[in-house]
């Protein structure tokens, strides 16, 4: 056994090492390609606007007052269903198939804008506003897809007006709500009164993902997907 | 040697490649001056209500909204923006109950809220002279508040504190025996002339900037170039294993 043989052996060991660890890596990206899902799905612009408001009845679950006024009094601001304030630990959206446990808390960033979370998998609320069922607009904000692959709220942007939303929140309930529109906006013209101000008294659920086309420079998807739902039970 | 060396570059390529996607932080979205409440029941004062105040500022005018619900109905709810310089600028806690009475009257929440600045009225002034101007506070019917006015104007220490998040909004009116009004021997620490009832802090809430702008919720993996980016990455690759792989087999073949 000469010197180069063993060395000639030893390349011939490295080279063969060398095609499986190419073969595992290349045929992983390329079936990955082939079976990746695509883009998520995007709201079309019908979504986009919100159903005449229906006059909410007694079907809301919204107790009836014990003294109805009959004064001509400023009428009664009908504010629909209310809940106590509770924080929200799991969403559920059967129409799109999304199921999420452990929400996590969410701040607001240096910007000003509401941080996204950190784990593509779960979705946030923000903290510093109601929580889901009390009055205003409650913020729930998830990852369309990770770097890899979908994320949490993938499927968002083919929910649809009339949809029912679940947020099981920790003191054992669950708000229920009924999706008024879903829209797409640039986010350098995205509508921060529409989607953080107050309601005028509902309780209303803010959903929020990423859509649109990606901004190959800053890796950033260009528009955010919103859906707009109000709160019609609270059990 | 420098097929190692090949895969070695090819490996960290492909990894740098992979993390395109993953990308820096955008371009900063403007935030306007817009602030919000969440209002709810004040410690110990056993008020079910809740609800929201919205405050605008634009320069040294504000706008506001608010909303409530679960009031002591058809009463005058004293409403107010607070700040003080000195206060915790947050709502009163139980440990602010200094008299032990069990309740919590205005000027006990005052170390944690500070005094009047603006007085939420329906009409005329908004000063903290009109603090306890029952005749023009929204009186709940139903127990419930829909309240809105546009361009108070503030000074300008008072507009920085409610954009810094240091001010409080305050809705008062408790009626702790539930006799479905204001009532009771203990006088209001503001004015003798009323219940304690009707000057009581209701419910509270911090005015702290709302969200602004867009949010950054995607990896971009699922974005069609990326898969594309994949495919040739991916062929590529296993392109070079047919390249090692006749090495391997030559190597093979000459050891026999």
């Amino acid at each position: 056994m000469s010197i180069s043989s063993t060395l000639g052996g030893r390349r011939g060991v490295l080279a063969a090492v060398a095609t499986v660890v190419l073969l595992v890596l290349g045929g992983g990206l390329v079936a990955r390609a082939l079976t990746a899902p695509g883009p998520p799905p995007q709201p079309d612009s019908s979504q986009a606007v919100a159903a005449p408001a229906t006059p909410s009845t007694s079907a809301s679950g919204r107790p009836t007052p014990a003294t109805a006024p009959t004064a001509a009094e400023a009428p009664d601001p009908d504010f629909g269903v209310l809940m106590a304030p509770s924080a929200p630990v799991a969403l559920r959206i059967p129409s799109i198939h999304l199921a999420t446990k452990g929400l996590v808390e969410l701040g607001i960033g240096t910007r000003g804008e509401l941080e996204a979370p950190k784990d593509f998998q779960r979705a946030g609320w923000y903290a510093a506003g109601p929580t889901p069922g009390e009055f205003g607009p409650a913020v729930i904000a998830g990852h369309v897809d990770s770097t890899l692959g979908p994320a949490v709220f993938y499927h968002l942007g083919a929910l649809k007006k009339g949809a029912q939303v679940m947020v099981d929140r920790k003191d054992g309930s669950t708000a229920t709500f009924v999706v008024d529109r879903v829209a797409r906006y640039p986010k350098a013209h995205f509508p921060t009164s529409e989607v953080y101000a107050d309601t005028g008294g509902r309780a209303e659920l803010r959903l929020i993902t990423c859509g649109g086309d990606i901004d190959r420079r800053s890796g950033h998807y260009l528009d955010n997907v919103v859906a707009y739902a109000h709160l019609v039970q609270g059990a | 040697m420098s097929i190692t060396t090949k895969l070695g570059t090819a490996t960290l390529g492909s990894a740098l490649l992979l993390t395109l996607g993953a990308g820096m932080a955008q371009a900063a979205t403007v935030a306007d001056g817009n602030t919000m409440a969440t209002l709810r029941p004040v410690a110990l004062n056993g008020v079910k209500a809740s609800g929201t105040a919205m405050v605008t500022v634009n320069g040294n005018r504000i706008d506001v909204t608010m909303a409530a619900s679960g009031l002591l109905p058809d009463s005058p709810h004293a409403a107010h923006i607070h700040f003080g310089a000195d206060a915790r600028n947050e709502c009163p806690q139980a440990s602010d109950d200094k008299d032990g009475s069990g309740t919590l009257n205005t000027t006990e929440g005052g170390p944690a809220y500070g005094p009047i600045v603006v007085s939420l009225t329906k009409t005329g002034d908004t000063s903290p002279k009109s603090g306890l101007a029952v005749d023009r506070f929204d009186t709940a019917p139903g127990g419930k508040i829909s309240y809105e006015r546009g361009s108070i104007t503030v000074s300008p220490d008072v507009a920085q504190a409610i954009t810094d998040g240091k001010s409080v909004v305050v809705v008062h009116g408790v009626d702790h025996n539930n006799d479905g009004k204001y009532d009771g021997d203990t006088k209001s620490d503001l004015d003798p002339s009323l219940p304690t009832e009707a000057t009581d802090p209701a419910i509270c809430g911090v005015l702290a900037a709302a969200p602004a702008g867009g949010v950054q919720t995607g990896g971009g993996g699922t974005s069609t170039p990326d898969n594309t980016l994949a495919l040739a990455l991916g062929g590529g690759l296993i392109l070079a294993a047919v390249g090692t792989g006749a090495f391997a087999a030559r190597k093979a073949t000459n050891r026999l």
